[in-house]
Formats: C-alpha cells, sequence, structure tokens
C-alpha cells in the first residue's frame, strides 16, 4: 500500500465520523474464528487440487507434442496436396494422350475418304467437260 | 514496496507447482481478499464465493505472477474481478434483498438496532460502485490507486466515488447523527 492519505487519518476533512465508519465495520466485519479461515482455506485448496488433477489428465500428458503435431500436420497436409495435383496433372496427361491415340486415326481415315471423295469429285468434273 | 521473505518463499515455491506453498499464501491473504471481495458483492456467501473463484484463477495464473511483486495486491485484484463478476451475474436485486444481505451473521449484536436498520437501508441505496469505494477505502484503508486497480477505474474516479459516497451516506443518515 502507499502513503496515499486513509481514512480516518487526520486532516482528510472529507471524511466520515468514527461512529459511522465504527458501524460500516460492523455491517462488514468479517467471519470471526480460525474454524471458519481454515475451513475456506480447505475449500479453496480442494478446489485447486481437482484443478491440478484434471490439469494432469491424458490431453496435459499429450500438450507438449501439440505444436510438433501441428506442424507434422500442416506438412502432410501440404504434401498431399503436392501428391494430389500431380496425380490429377499425370491422370489429365493419359487422358489426353489416350484420347488423341484414339482419334487420331479416324481423323486421318475421315481425311483419307475426304480427299478421295474430293478426288472423286475432281474426277467427275473433268470427265463431264472432256466429254462434251 | 517491500515484500516479506515468507511471502516471497511461498510464491516462489507455488509457481514451481507446490500446493502446500498455494495453501500457505491462501492462510496468509485470504481475510484481507474476503473483505474486498465483501465490499463489492455484499452478500457473505457471494464474498466467499469469489474469494475460492480468485485464488482458484490465481493457481491457474501463478507461473504469469511476479514473485518481486506483492502477492496480496495481485490476488486482491483478482478477487475483486472475481467479486464483481458475480456482481454482473446478479445485477437485479431488489433493495430489500441487498438490505437483508447487510445483515451479516458476525456483526456484534450488541448495536443499536434502528441505527443497523438505517445503515443498512442507507448503504444499500447506495449505488454499487459507491459502496464498494467507501468500504474499501473508509473502513479497509486501500488508497484511490490501489481501489481504482481492484475496480477497473482510474483513481481519480475512486476518489471522486468516494467523495459522492459519503456525501450520500451522509445525508441519509444526518439525523441520527449528534
Amino acid at each position: 500500500m502507499t502513503d496515499e492519505l486513509r481514512f480516518p487519518a487526520s486532516g482528510d476533512r472529507d471524511s466520515l465520523d468514527e461512529s459511522l465508519v465504527s458501524l460500516v465495520r460492523e455491517a462488514y466485519a468479517p467471519p470471526d474464528g480460525d474454524a471458519y479461515w481454515s475451513g475456506l482455506e480447505s475449500r479453496i485448496m480442494s478446489r485447486v487440487a481437482g484443478q491440478s488433477s484434471s490439469d494432469s489428465g491424458w490431453w496435459n500428458v499429450l500438450a507438449p507434442w501439440a505444436r510438433p503435431a501441428l506442424i507434422a500436420a500442416a506438412a502432410i497436409f501440404a504434401l498431399a496436396g503436392v501428391i494430389d495435383q500431380k496425380l490429377i496433372e499425370s491422370e489429365e496427361q493419359v487422358s489426353y494422350d489416350s484420347l488423341v491415340q484414339s482419334v487420331t486415326p479416324e481423323v486421318l481415315t475421315t481425311t483419307q475418304e475426304l480427299s478421295s471423295v474430293e478426288r472423286g469429285a475432281d474426277g467427275a468434273t473433268l470427265s463431264y467437260f472432256l466429254s462434251h | 514496496m517491500r515484500i516479506p521473505d515468507e511471502e516471497r518463499a511461498l510464491a516462489e515455491a507455488a509457481r514451481g507447482g507446490d500446493q502446500d506453498a498455494f495453501a500457505g499464501l491462501v492462510r496468509l491473504h485470504q481475510r484481507r481478499a474476503y473483505l474486498v471481495a465483501r465490499a463489492i458483492v455484499t452478500v457473505h456467501e457471494d464474498a466467499e464465493d469469489a474469494v475460492q473463484d480468485g485464488f482458484v484463477r490465481a493457481w491457474q495464473s501463478i507461473d504469469r505472477f511476479d514473485p518481486s511483486q506483492s502477492f496480496g495486491a495481485w490476488i486482491n485484484r483478482i478477487v475483486a474481478n472475481a467479486a464483481l463478476d458475480i456482481t454482473r451475474r446478479r445485477k437485479v436485486r431488489s433493495t430489500e434483498e441487498l438490505s437483508d444481505a447487510l445483515r451479516s451473521p458476525f456483526r456484534d449484536p450488541a448495536l443499536d438496532a434502528e441505527l443497523n436498520t438505517r445503515l443498512r437501508e442507507a448503504l444499500s441505496k447506495l449505488p454499487d460502485r459507491a459502496r464498494s469505494v467507501i468500504v474499501l477505502h473508509d473502513i479497509e484503508g486501500f488508497t484511490h490507486v490501489e481501489i481504482g486497480e481492484m475496480l477497473g477505474i482510474p483513481g481519480g474516479t475512486a476518489r471522486s466515488d468516494l467523495h459522492h459516497a459519503r456525501q450520500k451516506l451522509r445525508e441519509m443518515l444526518k439525523d441520527l447523527r449528534g
């Protein structure tokens, strides 16, 4: 506590008179008797002990591992993300390749057929002009 | 402020997890802590709850306590906060109930009945904070700054509250004073 002025120190002109202070003090008197205080201490320490025992649960045994576990989980998550991305890219490539391989011969065939059709059409036109 | 060697040793041991040392701190400070709580919550049972809650909170955060500081000032602030929490939870309370609550079972039964009745009524009519300030300062001897820290208000506000609380109390009891 500081040396600030306290009631009922002399010089505190605003202070209540002693009789009133005595009455208030009586109204707010703390429990008397050591039994009460030792009982209160026991209740407090019982709660503290309960707190401590709950603090020593399995989750507290594991608590020191929480940070490394979080870091490891984050690393695994990131790695899984990278692997997943690679797999997706790989699957896309395979799909693309298979699509290209299966479509290309048809395209070529179609192109050849078109060419022959075009050639056939050109030949027919030429025959028509020659014969007339 | 010089911290007594016994308190410092107990606080340091308690910080290391020694419950017996913490019990020693409880023994040293529970009466004062009770008075702080009682000034705020008024009701004996609530004051006791606030003291218990305060010490349990202190134990939970004992590693944050600086042993070079006063454990008493630290625990009083924690208990005051616990008492304020209880007050907030039980904000609605009639004047009659409060007046009954002030009828402490521990007071001197020889006190004049009318004086006590009037005093209880007058105290119950004071705003919560004004009543706390007047009891903490005029009865328990805390400074404005200490009261401000406990109640979460500036020291100047505590001083102002005290002045107005005294005026009101005097006004309400003026016909009883000779």
